[in-house]
């Protein structure tokens, strides 16, 4: 009984801390409002040690509502409605972000630790413009935490105190699920780092130069955390939703994609500006943007205006409060934009068509082009509905014809861009570097004519410009080792391992560009050629989808800790290896479902979902043959290391050049 | 759609006597399926969903290809009945028109605002040094011996 006193008062304490935080982050955000009024600069100091304590509090209210999870406290209605006794201990702690009120707090938790850690960043390398970045952040805290609180409290209370939860939603009671939102929140919270750091820019009429070196890191690592946070997702939904796909273009996909989209502008414009001093007021404009769509992306979900799998709660408060925050967020922003961007420095001239800023203009103009349709196709069915009460659809389908093609362009660039010096290219040597590439490309497409000729246009010009990319990368690659071994005679594999370490932005870069060209043939190879099989079977009957044999071995049941399932279990008559898709009733569920069975090798997945039994022993089964599928997950972690080999390089590289020239002329 | 069915068959190939095939009649219902939204779902296809509309719907599809209907017939059906919400792909008139327009659009105006934008900033570097002619060229020299004497 103590123990459960313990836990009521504890989940009070959670929101006190909550509602303190709250307090708190208003002081931030107004100090050095405070500070410019009343002419004391130290008032402005206020806002960097607030960041510590709101982030111990919104920790404290954070970990509150776990404990009241984990000890199952039903007398709080949000663990009542995403959790019961029977869940396994890692969902109790997952279904936190289960629901809407727990994941905006999640959010809201996320940006509180971003914030403590810019503030601690920032004491030593930009102390003067630290407690405005601060009370950006901290008025943004506000925003989220008044939305949390007034509206969709997840403190709230239920009495009489139910004797059990209901359940957190089956579909996201799955590994992918538990890291698929944070993941995805520590990218979308992580663009309002350059987000401050513009705004503070704006007001204090800080020169870009003197910024944009730092928000780069800020930015990468977000558009990091965000590219994870959408592999997993794909990950998470080919697994567990057993349609054997892993993206469907839905409106919460999308919510996520229109701030990568932006944010991988971003990354490559923060470089044209710090190597380039161009595009500044661009630049500030993308990260304004970002930051929007990431809010958007949010609020979409949050809201409840997109009906899908992923909008947990419909409230009209809740969406007037959410369309009033986004409002403000975004007339002040782009108002203190138009007022105060031109002051913002002036921009360089550029050469020549035919250099690398430009390359990274037209990267841009693609990236917005795509952002913009996507943003256009989610939200134009929503704004007809409501404008004229006419319903129509924009799905995957459309998705698919529009997007292939800006996607085609972007790798296309992607190819070429690296070749590309700044300034000026010299066009004959560019010719020479491109010609085998090239041959290799069309070669490629050429085999996948030859060899699949009853596929869709895009097979055979996706592969050849990504295997054009491919060369492109191996040969500028090998062209930089041959260099540096003529130089300096080392051994290959040290000349290898010194040139990706020596210049660690450039090549990191690099990597991450060649995960993008093993994502796109997997895209290419699981999109265009998958093959599939919906048929009956009974124990004993084989089906062949693409070569491979499945033997059908029959149901059995099957007990989990919170679930009753019927097992099916398909023989793998190629490899004797089996697959085991299954149809789980979840107990405080109405609906099964389903649970699908993969075998997967490098080349291809097999991929079974079984739905209902169709009278006696015969189940309807569904059989994929993917190939290539697995490209796309291991694409994702080449992405991710090469982005910390990139977030590793300490100065830029123009120092270690400047340092091998110094050793060189000893040697 | 004959070679649907031979693309069924080429995928689906029988071995031996306890195989089962894929009845060529339900992959063409799924191909057509795939494109039509189960109007209860949330964006899902009627090939993917468990709900009964969804599989009420299959269904329809199944009896009208049995029928000989063609698979715009069976759209249009759909449509009739549901509007162009059924449609996953957004009609190419009406209020889908915009949709299929803004891409090219964008891709237009923001193409021609990047082009733009380059071309204001674009300055050649400086013209490489003219040539000497002769006559300078043997000035220079001769200037050059009396500062070597």
């Amino acid at each position: 009984m103590s123990a459960n006193l313990l836990s009521l008062n504890l989940v009070e304490l959670g929101q006190f801390c909550a509602f303190l935080a709250m307090l708190v982050a208003l002081v931030q955000g107004l100090a050095p409002v405070g500070a410019h009024a009343f002419r004391q600069p130290r008032l402005a100091q206020i806002s960097v040690n607030a960041s510590v304590a709101v982030f111990a509090l919104t920790s404290l209210g954070g970990l509150s509502l776990i404990h009241a999870f984990v000890t199952s406290n039903f007398s709080v209605l949000y663990v009542t409605q995403n959790s019961n006794t029977l869940l396994p201990m890692f969902y109790k702690v997952a279904a936190l972000w289960g629901g809407h009120e727990g994941s905006l707090y999640l959010w809201v938790w996320v940006l509180s630790l971003y914030t403590m850690i810019v503030g601690w960043h920032g004491r030593k390398q930009y102390p003067e413009h630290l407690p405005v970045i601060l009370a950006v952040q901290g008025l943004l805290i506000v925003g989220f935490f008044g939305l949390i609180l007034f509206l969709s409290n997840p403190f709230d209370r239920s009495f009489p105190i139910p004797a059990d939860g209901r359940d957190l939603n089956p579909l996201l009671q799955d590994p992918g699920m538990v890291f698929h939102p944070p993941l995805l929140y520590l990218g979308y919270v992580g663009f309002s780092v350059p987000f401050a750091f513009a705004m503070t820019a704006l007001i204090t009429r800080w020169r870009s130069e003197l910024w944009i070196g730092l928000i780069r890191r800020w930015a990468l690592i977000a558009w990091g955390f965000l590219t994870t946070g959408i592999m997993l997702g794909g990950w998470w939904a080919y697994y567990e939703l057993g349609w054997g796909g892993y993206w469907a273009w839905d409106p919460v996909e999308n919510a996520s994609f229109m701030p990568w989209l932006l944010g991988t502008a971003l990354v490559h414009s923060i470089t044209v500006q710090d190597r380039r001093r161009m595009l500044h007021a661009w630049n500030i404009f993308l990260v304004i943007s970002t930051f929007s769509l990431s809010l958007l992306g949010t609020f979409l979900v949050r809201s409840g205006v997109l009906s899908s799998v992923h909008a947990f709660a419909v409230d009209p408060g809740r969406g007037a409060y959410i369309l009033a925050f986004m409002t403000i967020v975004l007339t002040v922003s782009f108002g203190i934009f138009m007022l105060r961007g031109r002051f913002q420095q002036a921009e360089e001239a550029i050469t020549s068509f035919m250099s690398r800023e430009s390359l990274f203009v037209w990267n841009n103009v693609m990236f917005t082009v795509a952002c913009a349709s996507v943003l256009l196709g989610t939200l134009y069915p929503l704004a007809l509905d409501a404008l004229s009460g006419q319903k129509i659809t924009v799905g995957a389908p459309y998705f698919n014809i529009v997007m292939v093609p800006i996607f085609l362009v972007i790798v296309l660039l992607m190819a070429i861009g690296p070749l590309v010096p700044w300034r000026k290219a010299n066009l004959e040597r560019l010719r020479a570097r491109l010609l085998w590439p090239l041959i290799i490309g069309i070669a490629a497409a050429l085999a996948v004519i030859f060899i699949l000729p009853a596929s869709h246009w895009t097979a055979p010009v996706a592969t050849g410009i990504a295997i054009f990319a491919l060369s492109n990368l191996i040969t500028e690659f090998a062209r930089a080792i041959r260099q540096r071994r003529l130089q300096l005679k080392e051994p290959l594999a040290r000349a290898c391992i010194k040139t990706v370490l020596g210049n660690r932005r450039h090549y990191g870069g690099m990597i991450v560009h060649f995960g993008i060209v093993i994502i796109a043939l997997g895209l290419v190879g699981s999109g265009l050629f998958k093959s599939e099989a919906a048929v009956n079977m009974s124990p004993g009957d084989e089906v062949v989808v693409a070569g491979e044999r499945l033997r059908f071995e029959g149901v059995t049941p099957k007990r989990g800790p919170n679930y009753n399932a019927m097992q099916g279990r398909l023989t793998l008559l190629n490899s004797g290896r089996d697959v085991r898709p299954e149809r789980r009733q979840y107990m405080r569920q109405e609906n099964p479902m389903t649970e699908s069975g993969i075998d997967s090798t490098l080349l291809r997945d097999v991929y079974v979902s079984m739905s209902d039994t169709t009278g006696g022993d015969r189940w309807a089964v569904h059989v994929y043959v993917n190939p290539l599928v697995r490209f796309i997950w291991v694409g994702g972690g080449i992405i991710l290391a090469g982005l910390f080999l990139s977030l590793s390089g300490r100065r830029r590289a123009r120092e270690s050049e400047a340092l091998d020239k110094a050793v060189q002329p000893a040697k | 759609m004959r070679h649907l069915i031979l693309l069924a068959l080429f995928i689906v190939v029988p071995v031996f006597a306890a195989s089962v095939t894929e009845d060529p009649l339900e992959r063409q219902m799924l191909d057509i399926a795939k494109d039509l939204r189960c109007a209860v779902c949330q964006n899902q296809p009627i090939s993917e969903s468990n709900a009964d509309l969804a599989r009420d719907m299959r269904q329809i599809v199944r009896e009208q290809i049995k029928a000989g209907k063609s698979r715009e017939e069976i759209m249009s059906y759909f449509v009739d009945r549901y509007g162009d919400y059924v449609l996953l792909n957004p009609p190419k008139s009406g209020p889908g028109t915009i949709v299929w327009l803004a891409p090219i659009v964008l891709l237009l105006v923001v193409g021609i605002s990047g082009f733009v934008f380059l071309r204001n900033r674009l300055k050649p570097t400086l013209p490489s040094a003219p040539k000497l002619s002769k006559e300078d060229a043997a000035l220079v020299r001769a200037a050059r011996k009396q500062e070597n004497t």
